[in-house]
């Protein structure tokens, strides 16, 4: 991280020159290339020093190291110390990042409370995390609803332009309430004492467990047994992702005065981008395997599939929540009108089977981007291989940290757009090739391999034509005229249909179970 | 069919720059108990998972049943039983679950069998993996990979976890039961009387290579001396110049 503030510093310093201001709000936009690696790194912190990288989130018991609870220190010391050393990281963080901010970069930021925040945020996670629950999966509810309140209270502040004494006076006492709470937590879990809440809700169980007995019929084959592993490994973390979020995304729709048009518009595409979004966060747990998976006695080609089909199934529970709480939340809120009689314009406009396809095939888009981003870090994720997961890693935040100055960078320079929009063929046909390239050489490596047979990957290059040309048809449907020309079209369908990435998979898999 | 359930030819394998395994070869006739012996560290488990599969050969090969685990993972998978010494059955699955899971994978499990294990393992069919005992997560891992009555069965340092009684009784009767029905039993441990009471096979291996392989009867009788039939540990120490048991993890 300082040697990234350091080559930037540099890049300000020898580039833009010694004088010239940069300016956090658009147009310039040059926040993200701090926030995105100040962000990322902020996360690790919060991960590392809450242990939650070895811990289970989800378990009723605490989440600190059993071991630790060994050591010849007191508690206080064992809650205190690692609160101590991850304060003093987070903090560390951020005074660096001002100080730059503030000289070569001049942003006027400020320095004390942000930090404090920091501070306090690492330390409610640590002492929420470290407690131990009574229920399964409470301890992440309490926690991103305790952090989120905490959110809240400094935006509150801040959009009422508190002055910085009062964000410290804020901010300062959570630090030793957050401390006691840590110790009560410690010593609760250092002594044994779990709580456990599952008889007060026996009902619940009852009810599960009548509709569990369902689950005692036996699998029909191999490949159902795995699918049914596979989901209740993974499947529903996307889905319980966006459940937590969502709701509080529409409750936005509750608030007085966001009953106009664009605003409801604009709160429904925030909670409907929410799964695509959630599925990159998501996709790296189920890309994993474990070897009790490996010696199953399946094909590697199916134990992708049942991978596969429980993405699909996650992404069509995750898409029925949003429905549902999306249509609950306009019909409380009262604002289903609103949406009602925009559709019915856009009908009025476009015709309605026009009006129709277009909602279809947008809805049908964002269900298949969720999808396909759960699935497009499989051939990464399952080699197994640190190496190559912590670089693609490395790769996709540099890629994220450089994407916003490019575009900014495009939008301004008109000398740019015109060379760019005068190379479009060029560059689609490029970006083309290299996919049916890496395409192809991943059918040839499955071909040798003899992980998939001649048949099943003459049927999956058929599907991926069948496709590309469906998406095609659609496109020159809704979106043919004078100035699309088809051949653009055609190199959006095929840029947008997973191929090389889904079907390295099974090679991936094949490479890490057989090392 | 070969008679040898497994072949291993000249295998070599290297981690950087420790040598696991160098110029293996041995063949394990059907129907053995065959004692994997050796010092932590010594390879033993490098060995396992070349014949399971989970290893590819740096040089050499690995035939079980005549298939390479590599090539052909299902069709030797589907013969073979297997108990970790990490017992990695994912916690979140209850007893049943793990037992209803596992008879899909196996056409030949036996219902009957795996209801009698799992009365005599003591296991209830709803407790989660992640809440038993060690000794518990052992039964539980040793019931799916007896269930389906596996042709060859793989235990690799099954004793950890599980209690002296129990692990006499039980882990004598199942191999010695396996055996009897000509069924074949790999067996590795670094407790050598644990092997010497069932074993009638013993491969001795040390940093990766093999010192001694041969039937239990004859390596006692070739290092009798006078009347006194030495131990298992003993002959051990001779040729290896340490005890199996007392080596600390590397």
């Amino acid at each position: 991280m300082a040697g990234y503030l350091l080559v930037l510093a540099a890049i300000k310093l020898l580039g833009l020159g010694p004088v010239e201001p940069i300016r956090l709000a658009p147009p310039d936009g040059r926040a993200a290339v701090v926030i995105a690696p100040l962000s990322a790194t902020f996360m690790y912190f919060l991960a590392v020093f809450s242990f939650g990288l070895e811990g289970d989130l989800a378990a009723r018991r605490s989440i600190y190291p059993a071991r630790m609870f060994t050591l010849p220190v007191t508690t206080a010391a064992l809650a205190g110390w690692p609160m101590l050393y991850g304060m003093a990281a987070v903090a560390s963080l951020w005074l660096p990042t001002a100080l730059f901010a503030r000289w070569p970069w001049e942003i006027n930021v400020p320095v004390i409370w942000p930090a404090l925040l920091a501070a306090a945020f690492l330390a409610w996670t640590q002492a929420l995390t470290w407690m131990p629950y009574g229920l399964p999966g409470l301890r992440v509810i309490v926690t991103v609803l305790w952090l989120a309140a905490l959110d809240a209270i400094i935006i509150v502040a801040f959009h009422y332009k508190a002055r910085e004494l009062v964000m410290v006076a804020i901010l300062a006492p959570q630090i030793p309430l957050a401390y006691l709470v840590a110790w009560f937590a410690v010593a609760r879990a250092r002594r044994g004492d779990v709580s456990d809440w599952r008889a007060v809700a026996s009902g619940f169980s009852r009810t599960r467990s009548s509709v569990g007995s369902g689950t005692s019929r036996t699998f029909q084959s191999a490949s159902r047994a795995q699918t049914w592993f596979e989901w209740r490994r993974h499947g529903r973390t996307l889905p319980a992702m966006v459940a937590f979020v969502v709701p509080v995304e529409l409750l936005l729709l509750f608030i007085r005065g966001n009953d106009t048009a664009p605003i409801v518009f604009e709160i429904l595409f925030i909670a409907l981008i929410t799964p695509p979004f959630m599925a990159v966060f998501a996709a790296p747990a189920l890309s994993t395997s474990t070897p009790f998976v490996a010696r199953r006695p399946l094909a590697s080609a199916n134990l992708i599939a049942a991978k596969v089909k429980m993405t699909i199934w996650s992404t069509l529970v995750a898409w029925l929540l949003v429905v549902t709480f999306s249509v609950v939340a306009l019909m409380l809120s009262g604002r289903m009108p609103v949406v009602v009689e925009r559709v019915r314009a856009g009908i009025e406009v476009t015709g309605t089977l026009r009006g129709i396809a277009v909602v279809l095939f947008v809805f049908a888009a964002l269900v298949a981007s969720t999808w396909k981003h759960l699935v497009q870090s499989l051939c990464i994720g399952l080699t197994g291989r640190d190496w190559l997961i912590k670089s693609s890693v490395l790769l996709g935040l540099v890629v994220l940290i450089a994407v916003g100055p490019i575009v900014d960078g495009i939008i301004r320079n008109r000398a740019v757009q015109s060379a760019i929009w005068n190379l479009l063929p060029w560059i689609l046909v490029a970006l083309v090739c290299l996919k049916m390239i890496a395409g192809s050489w991943v059918a040839i490596r499955l071909y040798d391999s003899r992980l998939l047979s001649d048949r099943t990957l003459v049927a999956g290059a058929a599907c991926w034509f069948v496709t590309v040309l469906a998406i095609y048809g659609v496109l020159e449907w809704f979106a043919s005229s004078p100035l699309t020309p088809r051949y653009f079209l055609g190199a959006i369908a095929i840029l947008q249909v997973p191929l090389a990435r889904v079907s390295a998979a099974p090679l991936a898999l094949a490479w890490s179970r057989h090392r | 069919m070969s008679d040898s359930v497994i072949t291993v030819s000249e295998l070599t394998r290297r981690f950087g720059a420790t040598t696991a395994l160098a110029s293996v070869s041995l063949s394990m006739p059907r129907g053995a108990v065959y004692g994997l012996v050796g010092a932590n560290g010594a390879g033993k488990t490098t060995l396992i998972k070349h014949v399971l599969g989970l290893l590819r050969p740096e040089s050499g090969s690995v035939r079980v049943f005549g298939l390479d685990p590599v090539a052909d993972p299902v069709a030797v998978l589907s013969r073979i039983g297997y108990l970790s010494e990490e017992n990695d059955v994912p916690g979140w699955m209850r007893i049943d679950e793990l037992i209803r899971y596992s008879r899909a994978f196996y056409p030949a499990w036996d219902d009957a069998y795996a209801e009698e294990l799992r009365r005599t393992f003591a296991l209830d069919p709803a407790a989660k993996i992640k809440n038993l005992s060690k000794g518990q997560k052992a039964r539980a891992g040793l019931l799916i990979a007896l269930a389906y009555r596996p042709e060859l069965l793989v235990l690799d340092e099954p004793s950890s976890g599980l209690d002296p009684i129990v692990r006499r009784d039980i882990l004598g009767a199942v191999i010695r039961t396996i055996a009897d029905e000509g069924r074949t039993v790999l067996f590795s441990s670094h407790l050598l009387d644990e092997v010497e009471q069932v074993a009638d096979h013993v491969t001795m291996i040390n940093e990766g290579k093999i010192v001694l392989s041969a039937t239990l009867a004859v390596i006692k009788e070739s290092h009798r001396v006078g009347d006194r039939v030495p131990s298992l540990d003993e002959i051990f120490v001779a040729r290896v110049g340490t005890s199996a048991g007392s080596t600390p993890e590397t």
